[in-house]
């Protein structure tokens, strides 16, 4: 087996407002899935029921176990970073250490000291002492240590500057990430991870728009710059979003060869950023 | 298991320093009052009497045993107030500023089940404050016993026979140590009460905490005009049952046990068994394992965004 989630109609409401709507996926191991949505789309709900932080209708299973009824095991195996799950402000990094390494089985205090001598971070400071993006350091450090196989982000760079997110990342991939580790990230600032994603997944108004591995994703959607009569007989294949840029139609298409576009303008790959607005677009007509 | 309880009293030591700091506060103040006795005490002319904590013609044993008796539970008195205030403001705060400071997602998202955070919480204030005060009092009184002893007998005193002679130490400590434990647990309908309102109130826990017990008596009687719920709180607060049918106030003001003081035994007038057999201790205890319960679900189950 190498599905490491697997969610069968899913659903999660409060009140009358549905926040995820029977919603079906899986994700396997050893990916790095983006989950894609605006404000209010359901993300952080599902993520919250994939933590095990709230109980939700249909069948979720997260490594095996049923996240909300099996939180702690679960939790030996799942790290989060939340924009949301701050540090406490009150705490000195030493004892954050101690407790960790206290509570957690999977956690290898040493590495995590040996990714704080690469930082600033010094062990008697305390969090409140921290600017926002050492404390995600701090906290990414703590999480690099931990011997997991989910680790899901969200929002985790929200605030930062351009130097600490690249770093973040840049960390993320070459000391964490390998095949045994499966990464789930949402993001706003989806440009700057979308290539280092291998899957992809929309969400809107509690659904899944698209899910999609990057490459399957590049064979899929296409796009074409046209103008004048190639831009008409380019409406004509049906595309799913069409902008004007520079005096030219760009136009997205689903599902339309390669073959059938040449010939009618510049094609290229949408990005992901480009997509998701013809997806959510195409969603609210 | 035990490992981990452990880091989550720790835990609790490094967010709340007044678990310590109180404590040390009232050891030094103590420490700083009998030094000043002690300075005082110089510029008369039974100095040595009045060194003695104080007492003035405290030349007999048994007025000199009392009066050492009394400076050990009026100073045990002092941190025990001190004791029901830092539980009562520790088990408000203790689930609530995690939420208000918004680490609770960070606490959530280590091995750590909400049932194992809010018991070790009840624990720490059932249990380990008591200790730590005890603690805190024991350190004091050996501190001001060595003070005093230097002080007397740089005066020339018998400190030996005048100070530790006189002192029924390891009694008055077993007293202090069984009483204030058994009452942290015979209180521990409150403490249950208050994780229940720092877990589950959005904002003025100390309000939201104290208000029913005003309010539900008020509205008891003008609706009912009975007092039930006044009296069954009241009554917690006074009769705590290990006390074997005796007044500790006026114990010292009976003239009788003047003559058998050297042999008085402050653990004797404690029954432990009566304390654990006692069906209030045990609906107290249910009492306190429902509303930490109650706490524990609120903190699982409510949704902090």
């Amino acid at each position: 087996m190498t599905s490491l989630v697997t969610a069968r109609g899913v659903s999660k409401h409060f009140g009358s407002v549905r926040a995820v709507d029977d919603v079906s996926f899986e994700i396997d191991r050893g990916r790095i899935l983006g989950l894609i949505g605006p404000n209010g789309a359901g993300k952080t709900t599902l993520l919250k029921a994939l933590l095990g932080l709230t109980d939700c209708e249909g069948d979720l299973s997260v490594l095996g176990l049923d996240p909300f009824r099996q939180r702690k095991k679960l939790m030996q195996n799942i790290c989060f970073i939340a924009d949301v799950a701050v540090l406490p402000r009150w705490i000195k990094v030493r004892q954050l250490l101690d407790y960790v390494e206290g509570v957690h089985p999977n956690f290898s205090r040493k590495s995590a000291e040996t990714y704080l001598t690469q930082t600033q971070i010094r062990p008697e400071s305390k969090v409140r002492e921290l600017s926002k993006g050492m404390v995600t350091q701090l906290h990414l450090c703590i999480i690099m240590a931990i011997d997991a196989k989910l680790l899901v982000l969200d929002e985790p760079t929200l605030g930062l500057d351009i130097l600490f997110r690249k770093e973040f990342y840049a960390n993320l991939l070459n000391d964490y990430f390998d095949e045994e580790r499966t990464i789930l990230v949402t993001t706003h600032q989806v440009e700057e991870i979308e290539n280092l994603l291998t899957d992809i997944m929309f969400i809107n108004d509690g659904k899944i728009l698209l899910d999609s591995t990057m490459d399957a994703l590049s064979d899929t959607y296409v796009e074409v710059m046209a103008t004048g009569e190639d831009a008409q007989r380019a409406r004509g294949l049906g595309p799913i979003a069409e902008t004007e840029m520079f005096g030219k139609s760009v136009m997205l298409f689903e599902g339309v060869s390669r073959e059938h576009l040449e010939g009618l303008g510049e094609i290229r790959i949408p990005s992901v950023a480009d997509l998701f607005v013809a997806k959510i677009k195409e969603a609210r007509k | 298991m035990i490992a981990q309880l452990l880091t989550l009293i720790r835990r609790e030591f490094w967010e709340h320093r007044s678990i310590w700091v109180t404590p040390l506060a009232i050891g030094i103040l103590v420490t700083l009052g009998v030094m000043a006795m002690l300075v005082f005490a110089s510029g008369f002319a039974k100095e040595l009497d009045l060194a003695i904590f104080g007492a003035q013609n405290l030349t007999g044993d048994n007025e000199r045993r009392i009066g050492l008796i009394l400076f050990f539970l009026g100073t045990s008195w002092i941190f025990l107030i001190a004791l029901a205030f830092l539980i009562v403001f520790y088990t408000l705060d203790s689930l609530y500023t995690e939420r208000k400071d918004k680490s609770i997602l960070f606490w959530r998202s280590l091995p750590v089940t909400d049932a194992e955070t809010v018991v070790s919480k009840l624990l720490t204030a059932v249990f380990v404050l008591p200790l730590i005060m005890c603690a805190g009092i024991f350190v004091t009184h050996l501190i001001n016993l060595i003070l005093t002893s230097i002080w007397v007998a740089a005066k020339g005193g018998a400190a030996g026979a005048l100070i530790w002679g006189s002192v029924p130490i390891i009694d008055t400590w077993l007293f202090t140590l069984v009483v204030v434990i058994s009452g942290a647990i015979w209180m521990s309908p409150f403490i249950g009460w208050f994780l229940l309102v720092s877990a589950w109130t959005k904002r003025m826990p100390l309000l939201v905490a104290f208000m029913p017990i005003i309010v539900v008596p008020l509205l008891e009687w003008i609706v009912f005009r009975t007092r039930f719920f006044a009296s069954a709180v009241g009554e917690r607060n006074d009769n705590l049952p290990i006390f074997r049918g005796m007044d500790v106030e006026d114990f010292f003001e009976d003239k009788e046990w003047m003559h058998s003081i050297q042999e008085l035994r402050l653990l004797e007038f404690l029954d432990i068994g009566k304390f654990l057999t006692h069906p209030e201790t045990w609906l107290g205890i249910i009492v306190c394992g429902l509303l930490t319960t109650a706490a524990i679900y609120v903190r699982r189950f409510r949704d902090e965004s």
